[in-house]
């Protein structure tokens, strides 16, 4: 009889062992098979569903790099996939010739933003991602610190046209009123210093980092000529997203949180609004940058397996906190999640899954001029009917004729041209204090905006002035006083 | 330091800071923007048409309890013209049920309004003390939900009337539309933000409060001076909304529009509609002829269960099954009384008033 304790142990760690190893070869090709299988339906101008055919994109991939986990795995997976080649990671339907051999990506650049500058005493992590980005050939890095959001100097650089005037907004009073900045361009260190300073609650903090990235990203790809940005977004951080959206009002944009179809304004850019000629298209596309999570079926536990067995250096992100902060939506939301997560093993594809199947509903009526998602038409009639702040009109004895709306742009509001979740980020107050993470910064009354912000302004002044069309009407929409009018007609009479 | 003025009056002393916009406001101010608000709410709907008759759920709970005060206010006010009733359910829960339901007939008095009480008794031959009793503690609130629903339509039907407005406030909603979300419950996620309910030939049904803060109703019955008794179900609650309830509180904590942003995130979102195509279509219950998305609706087959002893039978797929392998259920089976909506709701087409 060979059932001694000592040999059956060895059965035990060998048949671990073997188990192991029999599910590092089975993770490699399966973790794969869905990072190509979210990825690549997406890559061809024209979406479609599991493809035998070439993968031919209108341009360039930029991979969008945090130094987190999940961004790290995705430069791993890209390198692999689309440069090396790597033959574990090939599908094996096809054969050798199968086209999906071929190199799908002519330049792939992996953009860093630096966000050290918003949090005092953070380090900066950009010699430590240059490092590990250098480890991958033929992947030339971007990086960028989110002051460059301020930075007339980077807005040039990606081609983009230059304000006509400078605008600031006043974050102190609600109604958002714009001024033009009558006193020397801050720098761009101490213009993100004050925009910081002057957010109402640490989860507009959060948010705006998150916004401010986003479209640093989105410019960086246009400039580098990329159709494609993608996100390390893992299965577990997007279910976190997606419910750290809702609670923040952006129902409206589910689909851009999963998938998202982006362009520059018309005028705001020099970069041509359409893709070179290719040759094999009928006719020339318009030129969009679509936003892609490749990772979007992967756990985070997965990406840590991932990172663990390739060996990849993770730099890491630091937490973006600061002296008495107390924790925001976005950090609410993740503990919440990922403690549910524990009791509920399927809570967060559940959350991916219900969100996949909605649609936004209502109209939309452009696009917001800080975040550049799709804007509902008619957010600040809603808000001003279920959460009145204005005061009643006098009783009518005392009937006194109403304030004249100044129409000079100085008091003109930035308000109508924001989508619900970003004015929301700029107005709605908590109410505990709230400490900045920079508490000396004078604060100004007005503080500057982004330079893209600042150059769709512009040409929308410019238009305003020009023409007498609809830009108008969406222009004067919402002044004060005709809020205050939608909320006066509801007003009872005593 | 000097007492602060009202941010809406600019006028009387600020006595309270508003929970759903910080504003430092007077009480005055604060009745006229809560009443307003739920004024706004109605209109925007267009809930109601004169002539209605309007069932208010009445638990003798802060919600409705306000909501009764609110409707009867409004309607004065602005000539609503609906006529007005008071609809309280019993559960027949010993030492819970008695002192809420002396608060609805209190208000019977104060507002002039007439008032039905509908028992689990009556309509089902059971009190929820006896399901307790038989099943125990747990799996109770499903009772609750499907029974306390089904009763609601019930005793609207009794009193002929076209609507029933209950008290879900705004912190209720969000914390559904967070807990469709995370359970995945798409048809519900569909729904749960719309004022008004009404399927094919169902009763309306509204939430005037659903932009309410659950914190300013209370204020308001403070002010008010309005009593009412807190409600909680005593039998085990789902402990799954308790976990989206204490989350709401913290968003709420972190940031106070998060309560109406979550709103306003189910208003700006649907089902697509190629999702929606897949989903189950609404009948009637063979047994009872209430709306029912299967053969049986949940109400008869909860109590079918409890007449033959298979309490579970519907809380689960498998126990269903289960009952349903047993035999055809037997001809003495205690039944619910058969569902027949009010006159006026019945061939709905027909009601078109003429140009
Ligand atoms: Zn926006
Ligand atoms: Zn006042
Ligand atoms: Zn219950
Ligand atoms: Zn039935």
């Amino acid at each position: 009889m060979l059932s001694t304790a000592s040999l059956s142990n060895i059965r035990i760690v060998s048949y671990c062992l073997a188990h192991i190893q029999f599910l590092r070869n089975c993770f490699f090709p399966l973790t794969t098979h869905k990072f190509r299988r979210a990825l690549e339906p997406n890559v061809n101008p024209k979406p479609d569903g599991p493809r035998k055919t070439a993968l031919k994109p209108a341009g360039n991939l930029l991979v969008g790099f945090s130094g987190g986990l999940g961004s790290s795995v995705l430069v791993d997976l890209v390198h692999r996939c689309y440069v090396s080649l790597d033959k574990s990671t090939m599908p094996t339907e096809g054969g050798r010739d199968h086209p999906r051999h071929e190199r799908v990506w002519k330049k792939i650049t992996v953009c860093y933003i630096e966000v050290c500058d918003v949090f005092p005493g953070m380090t900066d992590k950009t010699e430590a991602v240059a490092n590990l980005v250098s480890r991958y050939d033929e992947l030339e890095l971007v990086a960028l610190r989110i002051r460059d959001a301020f930075d007339p100097s980077w807005w040039e650089r990606v081609r983009g046209k230059p304000a006509f005037s400078e605008i600031g907004v006043s974050l102190a009073d609600q109604a958002l009123f714009m001024e033009s900045l009558s006193h020397f361009r801050q720098d761009p260190l101490a213009a993100l210093h004050t925009y910081f300073s002057s957010l109402p609650t640490p989860t507009a903090v959060h948010t705006s980092i998150q916004t401010l990235t986003r479209v640093l990203l989105l410019y960086t790809a246009l400039h580098t000529g990329s159709s494609h940005l993608i996100l390390g977004t893992s299965l577990t951080s997007l279910a976190v997203s997606l419910i750290s959206g809702v609670a923040q009002g952006s129902g409206f944009n589910v689909r851009e949180e999963m998938l998202e179809e982006w362009s520059p304004d018309p005028g705001v850019t020099e970069v041509p609004e359409l893709w070179p000629e290719d040759g094999k298209r009928a006719q020339k596309l318009k030129r969009t940058v679509r936003i892609v999570r490749p990772l979007r079926d992967i756990g985070m536990k997965e990406c840590a397996a991932w990172a663990w067995w390739s060996h990849i250096p993770v730099v890491g992100k630091e937490k973006w906190l600061w002296p008495g902060a107390k924790p925001g939506i976005g950090t609410l939301t993740k503990d919440f999640i990922l403690g549910l997560e524990q009791d509920y093993p399927s809570t967060v594809s559940t959350i991916v899954r219900t969100c996949a199947k909605l649609q936004p509903k209502g109209e939309v009526d452009g696009k917001c001029i800080l975040c550049g998602r799709p804007s509902q038409r008619g957010v600040q009639e809603w808000k001003a009917r279920i959460s009145i702040r204005s005061q009643p009109p006098p009783p009518p004895s005392a009937q006194r004729p109403l304030p004249i709306v100044e129409e000079s742009p100085d008091h003109a509001s930035l308000t109508p041209y924001l989508c619900y979740p970003c004015h929301t980020t700029l107005t709605s107050r908590s109410a505990r204090p709230v400490s900045s993470p920079w508490p000396n910064t004078t604060q100004p009354s007005v503080v500057s905006l982004p330079m893209w912000t600042e150059a769709r302004l512009s040409t929308t002044n410019k238009a305003l002035a020009e023409s007498n069309d609809e830009e108008v009407v969406r222009q004067r929409k919402l002044e004060q006083g005709e809020m205050k009018g939608i909320v006066d007609q509801f007003l009872l009479e005593d | 330091m000097p007492p602060r003025t009202c941010a809406l009056c600019n006028d009387a002393r600020a006595i309270l800071k508003r929970p759903k916009t910080g504003q430092q406001i007077c009480k005055e101010c604060f009745f006229y923007v809560f009443e307003t608000e739920v004024h706004n709410t109605i209109t925007e709907a267009n809930l109601f048409k004169s002539g209605d008759r309007v069932a208010i759920g009445a638990s003798g709970g802060k919600d409705s309890t306000v909501l009764a005060h609110v409707m009867k206010t409004l309607n004065e006010r602005y000539s609503y013209g609906l006529e007005l009733f008071l609809l309280s359910i019993d559960e027949g829960i010993t030492g819970y049920r008695d002192d809420s339901l002396e608060t609805v007939k209190r208000n019977q008095q104060q507002y002039d309004m007439p008032l039905k009480i509908l028992s689990y008794d009556e309509l089902y031959g059971w009190t929820m003390d006896a399901i307790v009793a038989q099943i125990g503690k747990k799996n109770n609130c499903t009772f609750c939900g499907v029974f306390r629903r089904q009763a609601l339509d019930r005793g609207a039907a009794i009193l002929n009337v076209d609507h029933i407005v209950t008290g879900h406030n705004a912190d209720d909603i969000a914390e559904t539309v967070l807990m469709n979300i995370m359970r995945g419950d798409i048809a519900r996620l569909g729904r749960c933000t719309s004022i008004c309910t009404q399927g094919e030939d169902t009763i309306r049904r509204s939430k005037p409060f659903k932009y309410a803060y659950e914190k300013e109703i209370v204020m308001y019955a403070y002010f008010k001076k309005l009593d009412y008794f807190s409600t909680e179900c005593i039998y085990s609650p789902d402990a799954y909304r308790g976990h989206a309830r204490a989350f709401l509180k913290d968003l709420e904590a972190a940031r106070p529009s998060a309560i109406i942003d979550i709103i306003h995130s189910g208003e700006a979102f649907e089902v697509r509609e190629d999702v929606k195509a897949t989903q189950k279509s609404q009948q009637t219950c063979k047994r009872c002829g209430y709306m029912s998305s299967n053969e049986l609706c949940k109400a008869c087959t909860l109590l079918e269960g409890l007449e033959r002893g298979m309490a579970t039978a519907a809380v689960t797929d498998r126990a269903r099954q289960k009952l349903d392998a047993d035999g055809p259920s037997p001809g003495n089976l205690r039944t619910i009384p058969f569902f027949q909506l009010p006159a006026s709701l019945q061939n709905p087409t027909t009601v078109e008033t003429p140009p």
